[in-house]
């Protein structure tokens, strides 16, 4: 179990799961209707500084640095 | 004969719009692009003796009516109450496709599913269980592929049916039973407003209430529940229930998916594997320009032989027709008019519908979603959304269809951002006035001089994005967040369809606008009557001469202002009306422009730089009216457009005047 | 087909791309240069760029293929396809000018020895490469 940090600065290739959702009403349920919300399991498929394509379940998104920092994700072992 | 409506719901990219094409036949835009559907769209089919009504909703991941998406959907279904929602489900992306369906559930509407891409994910060895998932959901599950017509037969049955009977029961998400107190509690209380409780679902309203959605709310106020609604709310944190309904909801989907499909969601699929190239942080760039660079060169080259073709049957029409027809002014206007200037707009018909159909290929193929996350970064650093990518490079065919495009960026100052600087994406209709003029006066690296009026398009329209930036719309782009569609092969059909909903555009415009503008042209070239066609005399060269000295710093003569002026109506049309008011056909136009000593290599590259920047041509304009919805902005971008094109060409002219001579 | 075979087939690709990708970057900044002519060079700094890509794909491929890296069996597959579609690219753009020529009756005077270049003749040799791995290739993208 490690300690929680933003999505953004985790590696290709790591697992983790959401912890919490640091972001406005409205993008906070954005997100979860997409599926990346507390408790959700991601997968980083591409890290490039901060931007990342992650995989939740089927689905793969694209998401920029600044949404990324905002998505605290706790690593899996 | 009973009308039925139906209501297509379902997630962004899960094929609905392919579905919908597919049930009513009608042409409709098809792409990976979320969010591309924002108008609704319907058809009608008849089946069984019933006429049914289809409408497309706008895709959307759920229904908490925070985007105009999501409220446009969710009070159709609210308001309107369609006999039954279809939801289209991406068989591949079950997961997240089912929450909608437990949002949908909760309001009490008759429901089919779609069990879409089916296909894919029996080919990717994934099939999913419909009966068990029928039989969990408590609602009728279809399989079908939109892509290749299947099962629509057995849905609209299944629509059908389920619109005809009643009641209705699908299985609710179950929240733990201190959510559920709080429903019931709240359920109480709204059950006060007779007028409420009869037209939507109080369960539904009680959820959404403890989630804290104001649209909701907001429907309540002023009714006899509020008072006693609020002070509940008051007492509790709907942020929290928020997150535990969200919680609740995907609980209910684990619960469910196990039951109904075998494998688990596979790590990294080929799509994820030829993403770690396409992304890579040093090659994606670099990979991104090459395929542009394919794409340019194949629209150039590839489009040669039709464009000559077309020009040489336009050519042939025009003898034809100044042969053959009497009265001699008949035959001018039908000649030299319309068919000289329709036809200039025709030729390049070929050039613009190969470059969307790479486009929609490449959209289709689900790269472009790729290169538009590559293209946030330096995008980004501009102050532009990465969304804008797409638009930007429609623009490099038409502006109208680019602008257009706009509509799936989310945020709205980033929206009217990547409006304004849009135009300067040089279309393909201010092409020939470059060919014309680098080909006269720059024989040699006339290439090179088009390449660079496109890169100084697109440097005006990178700086003034951080001007209007710093200015008049400041802020931050949005971030970026976009789905990516797994890689696939488009289908021609598909591919096709796209290019022509884009294509369309242009031909509408050449067909309306640009024919209106010939026309125009030719009357004020021919009259006062009897003048000498395109003369000073006419009325078009008086209103050169009245324009002259506001253009005379840049070096341009009176005709030139006049080609101008009637380029505002279509860019199309400066060539042609070049040629008339020089007197010559488009053969003999370039040595005339040559023997002009008014023109020298300096005007004429101030002259090119000046239709690269000046204002949108009125269709752009148009469509800028209708998305921006404002004329003050569209009234903008023509200020804009001439103050910059003029003090640009004003420089480069000069510039050049000094290395070349003469100005 | 094997990790080996993917690293040495990338290996060479990814050398020829760049070598001749440098060579008309080279002529297209100085002029034509001579003793070249069997590269066909054509002088054009567009393609020159294009060719760098690709051979940068392939050899980042065998190199991490060298490396030891699984990721880069996908590299090479991707430089096989890039290879492929910019030769189709050419070649279109050679049927198209052909076609042209012909329209405007120009025909006799027109070769389509002129208009080989490394893009298309290259793309010989990633053809054989998309023969071979491809097939599998394709059945992940195009359903997955």
């Amino acid at each position: 179990m490690g300690a929680v940090c933003p999505l953004a600065l985790l590696a290709a290739g790591t697992e983790a799961t959401i912890a919490d959702v640091r972001a406005g009403r409205g993008m906070r349920l954005r997100l979860a209707g997409m599926g990346l919300c507390p408790d959700a399991r991601v997968r980083v498929q591409c890290a490039d500084r901060g931007s990342l394509i992650v995989s939740v379940g089927d689905a793969r998104y694209a998401l920029s640095r600044g949404i990324a920092m905002k998505i605290l994700v706790m690593e899996a072992a | 004969m009973t009308g039925i409506r139906i209501a297509l719901a379902g997630n962004p990219n899960v094929g609905k719009t392919t579905l919908f094409n597919a049930l009513t036949g009608s042409r409709q835009h098809v792409g990976n692009w979320p969010g591309v559907t924002v108008e609704k769209k319907t058809g009608r089919i008849t089946r069984n003796g019933h006429t049914v009504e289809v409408i497309d909703l706008p895709g959307t991941y759920s229904l908490t009516a925070c985007s105009a998406d999501e409220v446009v959907a969710r009070d159709y279904i609210l308001d309107e109450k369609p006999d039954v929602v279809v939801q289209v489900v991406d068989a591949t992306n079950l997961e997240r496709n089912l929450y909608l369906t437990t949002q949908l559930a909760e309001l009490k509407t008759p429901i089919v599913i779609a069990l879409n891409m089916a296909d894919m994910a029996e080919a990717q060895g994934d099939p999913i269980d419909r009966e068990k998932l029928s039989e969990f959901l408590e609602i009728p599950v279809v399989r079908t592929v939109g892509t290749r017509g299947d099962g629509l037969d057995a849905l609209l049955d299944a629509a059908i049916r389920e619109a005809e009977t009643s009641p209705h029961h699908e299985h609710t998400v179950g929240y733990g039973s201190e959510a559920e107190t709080m429903i019931a509690t709240l359920t109480d209380a709204l059950s006060a407003d007779r007028d409420l409780a009869g037209r939507y679902p109080l369960r539904w309203l009680a959820v959404r209430l403890l989630e804290g959605d104001e649209n909701v709310l907001s429907r309540l106020r002023k009714g006899p529940a509020s008072a006693r609604v609020e002070e509940i709310l008051s007492r509790i944190d709907t942020d929290e229930y928020e997150a535990l309904m969200a919680d609740k909801r995907y609980e209910a989907i684990s619960a469910v998916l196990p039951q109904v499909r075998k494998a688990n969601p596979r790590e990294m699929s080929p799509s994820d594997m030829v993403d770690r190239v396409v992304t890579d942080r040093y090659l994606g760039i670099p990979i991104f320009l090459a395929l542009m660079w394919g794409a340019f060169e194949l629209t150039f080259t590839v489009a040669t032989p039709f464009m000559t073709t077309i020009d040489g049957g336009v050519a042939w029409l025009a003898e034809l027709v100044a042969g053959s027809i009497e009265p001699a002014w008949l035959a001018s206007l039908l000649g030299d008019g319309i068919i000289g200037g329709v036809g200039s707009v025709l030729i390049f018909l070929p050039n613009i519908f190969l470059l969307f159909l790479i486009l929609a290929v490449l959209e289709d193929s689900g790269y472009l979603a790729r290169a538009a996350f590559i293209m946030d970064r330096p995008l980004y650093a501009l102050g532009l959304p990465g969304k804008s990518f797409v638009p930007m490079l429609v623009g490099f065919g038409c502006n109208v269809p680019a602008i257009m495009a706009t509509r799936s960026i989310e945020g709205e100052k980033d929206r009217l951002l990547t409006i304004l600087v849009n135009p300067f994406m040089s279309c393909s209709a201010r092409l020939p006035v470059y060919i014309l003029f680098a080909g006269v006066f720059f024989p040699e690296q006339a290439g090179s001089v088009v390449f660079f009026l496109y890169v100084l398009g697109i440097a005006v329209a990178i700086a003034s994005a951080k001007l209007f930036r710093s200015t008049i719309l400041p802020g931050e782009a949005s971030p970026f967040i976009m789905e990516m569609p797994p890689y696939r092969i488009p289908t021609a059909t598909t591919a096709l369809l796209h290019m022509w909903t884009r294509g369309s555009m242009y031909v509408r415009k050449a067909g309306t606008i640009i024919l209106t503008g010939v026309l125009v042209v030719w009357i004020l070239a021919s009259f006062p009557f009897g003048v000498e066609y395109g003369g000073a005399g006419s009325f078009a060269g008086m209103i050169g001469h009245a324009i002259e000295p506001l253009v005379a710093p840049l070096g341009f003569d009176w005709k030139v202002a006049v080609a101008l002026i009637f380029g505002f109506i279509a860019k199309e049309i400066v060539v042609g009306s070049l040629g008339t008011l020089y007197g010559t056909g488009e053969e003999t136009l370039p040595s005339a422009l040559l023997a002009d000593p008014g023109l020298s290599a300096a005007t004429a590259l101030a002259l090119m730089v000046f239709v690269l920047l000046y204002t949108p041509c009125v269709a752009a304009l148009g469509v800028i009216r209708k998305e921006t919805g404002s004329w003050k902005w569209t009234g903008f971008s023509v200020a804009y457009g001439l103050v910059v094109a003029w003090l640009l060409a004003f420089a480069v002219g000069h510039a050049a005047g000094l290395f070349m001579g003469g100005i | 087909m094997s990790d080996t075979a993917k690293l040495v087939f990338g290996a060479v690709l990814g050398a020829l791309y760049l070598v001749i990708g440098l060579l008309q970057l080279l002529g297209a900044v100085v002029g034509p240069i001579p003793g070249l002519d069997t590269f066909y060079l054509t002088g054009n700094p567009f393609s020159g760029f294009v060719l760098l890509v690709v051979g940068t794909v392939f050899a980042v491929g065998a190199r991490k293929l060298f490396a030891g890296s699984g990721e880069g069996a996908i590299f090479v597959s991707i430089g096989v396809l890039f290879s492929v579609a910019f030769g189709l690219v050419e070649l279109l753009a050679l049927l198209a000018t052909g076609l042209d020529a012909y329209l405007i009756g120009e025909w006799a005077e027109w070769s389509a020895a002129d208009a080989v270049n490394p893009l298309l003749y290259l793309a010989v040799l990633g053809a054989a490469g998309f023969l071979a791995w491809c097939r599998a290739f394709f059945r992940g993208p195009g359903t997955a």
